[in-house]
């Protein structure tokens, strides 16, 4: 009975769809959620620095360069559901563009759009030495950065702005099945963005997987108590968004479909995880010349208190 | 004289110290399997009272708790503890002395 509960739990997480852009802080993949539980009453901690490079291959040549800090709290209310609190702050967001002026740069900062999301765990599956859980997380991000910045050239283009001045909503599910020598996480992830001002950023689908496989200690024979783990990652993102409304239309080069491929290292121990993985495009379709990513670099730690 | 005097302190040394012997149980403890998630209960059960020290073993998934002489530690009590930190109490046992309950699967 168990083991073919292992064994369903295993096939669904493996042809499961998956994934949210909105990390939690919690052990496991380093660019999506888990569903792994935050303890009654605790809290934990989470920083991750974005480095994010994109680019269109239109005659305009638009290069987008974002470097951002992203700070999480979640807090168990119970053992089975727990709150996430998501601030995203930019430390520099800049557009170069080709203009009938020649190249210009435009950029902005400052606290972009915060989230708030609960995951509840609706499956769980424990035996000795691993976990299987299932758990749905819905959210809302609100208008809380700049939607509305101006340089020189006058206000920056929407999707260029930190915030995108509209409430947005998101919910997904993700499944975990952990052991003590690998564990997987896989995520669906359904974004609807509000419209405001007349823009609306396209809505978004993502499908994220992770394998963590642990490469030290080698063996757990021998070693007694709480050894930090080091995991190797690969995780995989699957991302659509629809093209970004703009005063009652589309804008046709905007949107599209890219696969994300991010290989990984992670550290963890009792108190702390230490994580880097840098997301590499892999294959796209991208609407018109719409800006796709070119990578993306995350390295951030975790901390139980 | 003075032996006898020596005699009774060491004999009330030994028995204050015997008194106050601490209880060691094993509980076993299924879903866990990382050691981020260990600290979650390690802090749970160090949050009940008469917990002196709690000490995870990931591998075997067991938690060896110790308490003070003479506060309740019931199985009830220890299913609470690992439930709210999320996994799952497996098996519960009181061990003697330092070593011991490692059958507690």
């Amino acid at each position: 009975m168990c083991n073919n509960n292992h064994t369903v739990g295993l096939f669904l997480l493996v042809g499961a769809l998956a994934l949210t852009g909105v990390p939690a802080a919690q052990a496991a993949p380093n660019t999506f959620n888990t569903a792994l539980p935050v303890p009654q009453g605790e809290t934990i901690w989470r920083e991750q620095l974005v480095l994010r490079e994109r680019s269109d291959g239109g005659p305009m040549d638009r290069e987008v360069s974002v470097q951002a800090l992203g700070s999480v709290l979640g807090y168990g209310i119970t053992s089975k559901l727990a709150v996430f609190g998501v601030v995203p702050y930019f430390f520099n967001k800049a557009l170069d563009v080709t203009t009938p002026m020649g190249r210009i740069e435009r950029d902005t900062g400052g606290i972009g759009d915060v989230s708030l999301f609960g995951r509840y765990t609706v499956y769980q599956d424990d035996f000795t030495g691993g976990t299987f859980r299932v758990a749905p997380i819905f959210g809302l991000t609100a208008p809380t950065g700049d939607s509305d910045d101006r340089d020189r050239f006058g206000e920056l283009p929407r999707p260029l702005q930190v915030g995108d001045g509209a409430w947005d909503g998101f919910g997904g599910v993700v499944a975990t099945y952990q052991t003590l020598q690998y564990q997987m996480d896989a995520q669906l992830l359904y974004r609807e963005n509000g419209r405001h001002d007349g823009f609306a950023h396209g809505d978004e689908t993502r499908l994220d997987a992770s394998l963590q496989y642990r490469i030290w200690p080698f063996s757990l024979k021998g070693i007694s108590g709480t050894p930090g783990f080091t995991y190797a990652l690969l995780e995989s993102s699957l991302v659509h968004r629809e093209r970004n409304e703009i005063d009652g239309g589309t804008d046709a080069n905007s949107g599209g479909t890219q696969w994300l491929l991010a290989p990984g290292v992670q550290y963890i121990t009792r108190r702390w995880v230490v994580e880097g993985t840098v997301q590499l495009p892999v294959a796209e379709d991208p609407n018109g010349d719409a800006i796709q990513d070119d990578y993306i670099v995350r390295v951030g730690f975790r901390r139980n208190f | 004289m003075f032996k006898k005097w020596f005699l009774m302190l060491a004999a009330l040394v030994f028995s204050v110290a015997a008194l106050a012997a601490d209880k060691h149980y094993v509980l076993g403890v299924d879903g866990l399997a990382c050691p981020f998630c260990a600290y979650g209960i390690e802090k749970r059960l160090n949050k009940v009272d008469g917990v002196t020290g709690v000490e995870v073993d990931v591998g075997k998934s067991t938690v060896r708790v110790t308490l003070q002489e003479g506060k309740p530690f019931s199985e009830e009590r220890a299913r609470q503890a690992v439930e709210e930190a999320g996994f799952t109490l497996r098996s519960y046992s009181e061990v003697e002395g330092e070593t011991g309950g490692s059958d507690v699967q």
